[in-house]
């Protein structure tokens, strides 16, 4: 179910509080509306990362997708292979394109990117720069 | 060398030319009991067989010798009358064999036929290079061919069959594909002829005409390539090269765009293959060019070539002495020098290790 | 977006010209939306007679919370995806700009050819009454697909008989796994129905087990990745079939759509053909250069459009297919491949963009050339 952006959109170009550290919990995201598709402000193991949701490929509401790891081959485990860094990546829910939270970007092509805010916490305050 | 249609002339290696032995008593005398007096099928397929016959006229020798069997005739019509400098010889066997104890048995008699006739043949050998046969069904046996011949001069690929019950990139295959690679030698596919055990030749199973089976029975290579790269075979061994010799690499551009744009999404599903899958092509994957194969002499010949790195891969070959045996001077109008010069000679050169400008001397 | 604007459900008087006809969207029904549809004895003691799970293999990139759809096509009352007329065409319709959508309910395949055929009615009586009625497509923008089994001829061929002239039913839809491949002369009764009344017949993948799934002729595809990419190979080996085992001589009016089988392989493909047609001729039986029979009778989806990293290939390839004659638009909603049109038509060269839009899709599933227009209605180009 896509996000309902209910809130007056914020202006671009600016730096805004968008929300508090408690409000955003590990793994969870907030959609801000800035911007013509909305920022969504990710909590990736208490590192916060601001990411603008709407995918490169076809337009996808990216921040609607499910955070999870990446898949490395490890074959001491059943199977082969096992997902680590768990949470540090989005996948777009149209296409599944996965991205790298904290860099916007993929490993196995750097110029596949999305695009990225600064982000700035200021005592409780999350600000974001888009 | 061949004259093309500009007057230009450059050398021209066969890449595949078909041998077989002269008649069923001549392989039998090749191979030793139990297994010379075991039962096993002609060349010649019963349901998928050309009408009008497998071969092309001319073909059979003088004294009706089969066609491919005798090196003098070969000779004749490859270096006198088609301008071949060195030809890469491919010996068809009998069938998939369920029993494959006797389907190694009847590869190793081709192997040894091909070695002793063909390429240590006094007057003609330093023109031929050899392909091994060997049977995926066997990898024990596989690999004692691979030891027996691999480090002949002339033998410059082992040779499988294209029908299979399973794809190439599964692992029971891994083995054989790793002895051929540590052996520098490239891995060539090839339709086997004769009656054996196999799926039917479509998704569909069977066709009504020769013509649909002749049309789509090449493009199964894409099944097998198609199940490497997801396994990430050419991941895991970097010298491993793959010939598909029934021609096809047109169909090669189409597959690995949709390969790649579906690849993506499934990288966390694969992660042995953590490529995107066309990076896996260039140095690994190679074809025969028939006179099936192309867009003719379509004026954007030349820049279809160029798409998706074929003019790396892509070498002439006739499949002499089939019926289809294509004419190495039908050079699309619109391929550059090199595209040509690549498709004649340029790619089989680099990729089998044949110095063609001492091709004609002895070797 | 909301509906409220239509809740009204009364189209406009004001017509707006058609420029983006959808030739594959999937509706589906509610939890036991479609069991009341399906004739006896097959209700009771076929399709009610053991619980039936879970049937995946080959499974789509995460697939137990995706469910190979768009994440965000599932609708809020717990049903799946595309099963809420009115939520496709907020998101297919409104926001992303399909004037009009073909519809193509996908099942599993039964066993049994009448079992199979008893439930491609039951799906038709389904569309009638659910996405096709006045209620559900007051907006007339849906059109649905004519469900048979091809396995069953005589069985097709009556439910096209059934169904030809429905208003809103705008094309045959078969299934590519059955075989024989679909030159043999066993389907004829399904081609003559077909043409008797001018529909278009339409071939979607489908999936089926046993050798239908279908089997490679050379073994089994590891993984979803390669099982999908190669699965276009039954479409390619369909249109030898047609083409070599001459249906397109024995029915000229025959139209064939082929949806998601990707198309760019016909290019090479029509060569192929036409140099096996070049050096043996004399033994085939066919009138006609076999890509003479592609660009006549046979077009293709666009979805799932696949492409190198350098897109002027692909440029290319389409202007030396002549794209313009062959590709008809498809989404593909609300499958995970979804193709958005607006992306894809920047994809096309510009002198085939309205071809392949909705000049192809209006000729061939007969389509007016306007609709009711609709207020907020994202226009595609």
């Amino acid at each position: 179910m896509p996000e309902r952006v209910i809130q007056p959109r914020l202006a671009q170009g600016r730096e805004h509080i968008v929300a508090t550290v408690d409000e955003i919990a590990p793994g969870s995201h907030k959609l801000v509306p800035i911007g013509r598709h909305g920022v969504g402000v990710f909590n990736v193991n208490g590192s916060f990362y601001a990411i603008a949701n709407y995918c490169p490929h076809e337009g996808g509401p990216l921040c609607s997708g499910r955070p999870r790891g990446r898949t490395v081959v490890d074959e001491s485990v059943p199977g082969d292979a096992v997902m680590v860094r768990d949470l540090e990546f989005i996948y777009c829910p149209w296409h599944q394109w996965g991205f790298e939270l904290a860099t916007g970007t993929t490993a196995v092509k750097p110029e596949w990117s999305i695009r990225t805010y600064p982000v700035r916490v200021v005592g409780n305050d999350i600000l974001v720069q888009a | 060398m061949i004259e093309h249609r500009n007057a230009e002339r450059t050398p021209l290696i066969d890449a595949s030319v078909h041998v077989f032995f002269t008649s069923n008593s001549d392989l039998r005398d090749t191979m030793r009991e139990p297994f010379a007096s075991r039962g096993f099928p002609d060349y010649e397929m019963d349901w998928y067989g050309a009408p009008g016959g497998e071969y092309a006229t001319g073909t059979r020798g003088p004294d009706g010798q089969y066609p491919g069997s005798d090196p003098d005739v070969v000779a004749r019509h490859l270096f006198d009358e088609r301008g071949v400098d060195v030809a890469i010889l491919h010996p068809m066997t009998r069938g998939i064999m369920p029993d494959r104890h006797l389907g190694t048995a009847i590869a190793a008699a081709h192997n040894e036929m091909l070695v002793s006739r063909w390429l240590e043949s006094a007057e003609y050998g330093y023109r031929f290079r050899g392909t091994i046969r060997v049977n995926p069904d066997d990898i024990a046996g596989a690999l004692r061919e691979i030891d027996k011949w691999g480090a002949h001069p002339r033998v410059v690929q082992i040779g499988i069959p294209l029908q299979s019950r399973e794809l190439y990139g599964k692992p029971q295959f891994w083995p054989l594909w790793e002895a051929a690679a540590a052996a520098n030698l490239p891995v060539a596919v090839h339709l086997e002829t004769g009656e054996g055990i196999a799926f039917p030749p479509t998704p569909s199973g069977h066709t009504r005409s020769y013509e649909q089976y002749l049309g789509f029975m090449a493009l199964n290579y894409l099944y097998h390539l198609m199940n490497m790269i997801a396994e990430g075979v050419f991941e895991r061994m970097p010298n491993l090269r793959f010939v598909w010799a029934d021609g096809g690499a047109d169909l090669l551009t189409p597959f690995i765009w949709r390969m790649d744009v579906f690849g993506r999404p499934h990288l966390e599903q694969t992660p042995w293959a953590p490529r995107i899958p066309s990076e896996y092509l260039p140095g690994h994957v190679y074809f025969v060019q028939g006179s099936l194969d192309g867009p003719g002499d379509a004026e954007f010949a030349g820049e279809w070539f160029g798409f998706t790195g074929k003019e790396d891969m892509v070498m002439f070959g006739s499949s002499y002495p089939h019926w289809h045996a294509g004419d190495p001077t039908a050079v699309p109008t619109t391929y550059s020098p090199e595209q040509r010069d690549k498709l004649c000679w340029r790619n089989a050169a680099e990729l089998y290790g044949i110095d063609i400008s001492a091709g004609v001397a002895a070797q | 977006m909301t509906v409220t604007e239509f809740r009204d459900r009364v189209p406009a008087t004001e017509h707006i010209a058609v420029r983006c006809v959808d030739s594959d969207v999937h509706p589906m029904p509610r939890r036991g939306e479609l069991v009341p549809y399906i004739p006896e004895p097959w209700r009771s003691r076929f399709f009610l007679d053991h619980r039936v799970g879970e049937l995946i293999y080959y499974d789509a990139p995460d697939y137990v919370h995706a469910m190979a759809m768009r994440v965000d096509t599932f609708p809020p009352d717990g049903e799946f995806a595309g099963s809420d007329p009115d939520l496709a065409f907020r998101q297919l319709v409104i926001q992303a700009g399909a004037d009009i959508a073909i519809l193509e309910p996908a099942a599993r395949t039964p066993r049994l050819a009448q079992a199979h055929q008893a439930f491609a009615s039951a799906l038709n009586d389904w569309q009638h009454h659910h996405w096709l009625d006045s209620r559900n497509n007051w907006h007339q923008r849906w059109r649905g697909s004519i469900c048979v089994a091809i396995e069953d001829p005589a069985g097709a061929a009556n439910e096209i008989e059934k169904w030809a002239g429905h208003p809103y039913m705008a094309q045959v839809l078969i299934k590519a796994e059955p075989r024989p491949s679909w030159g043999d002369p066993v389907y004829d009764p399904i081609w003559a129905a077909a043409t008797k009344h001018d529909i278009t017949v339409s071939c979607h993948l489908s999936r089926s087990s046993y050798e239908m799934l279908p089997m490679p002729p050379v073994g089994f595809p590891s993984y979803n990745h390669d099982f999908m990419v190669t699965y276009s190979l039954l479409a390619a080996n369909q249109v030898m079939s047609l083409i070599f085992d001459g249906v397109f001589d024995r029915f000229p009016a025959l139209r064939i759509v082929f949806v998601e089988h990707a198309f760019s392989w016909i290019l090479p493909l029509m060569w192929r053909m036409d140099a096996i047609y070049e050096a043996r001729k004399s033994r085939m039986d066919i009138n006609r250069k076999p890509s003479e029979y592609v660009k006549d009778h046979i077009k293709f989806t666009t979805q799932p459009l696949d492409y190198p990293e350098d897109k002027t290939e692909l440029t290319r390839v389409l202007q030396w297919m002549e794209c313009d004659k062959i590709l008809l638009f498809s989404s593909d909603y609300p499958h995970w491949t979804y193709d958005d049109p607006r992306w894809l038509v920047k994809h096309l060269p510009e002198s085939a963009r309205e071809a392949v839009m909705f000049r192809n899709g209006i000729k061939t599933y007969h389509l007016p050339e306007t609709v009711p227009a609709l207020e907020g209605q994202v226009r595609v180009f």
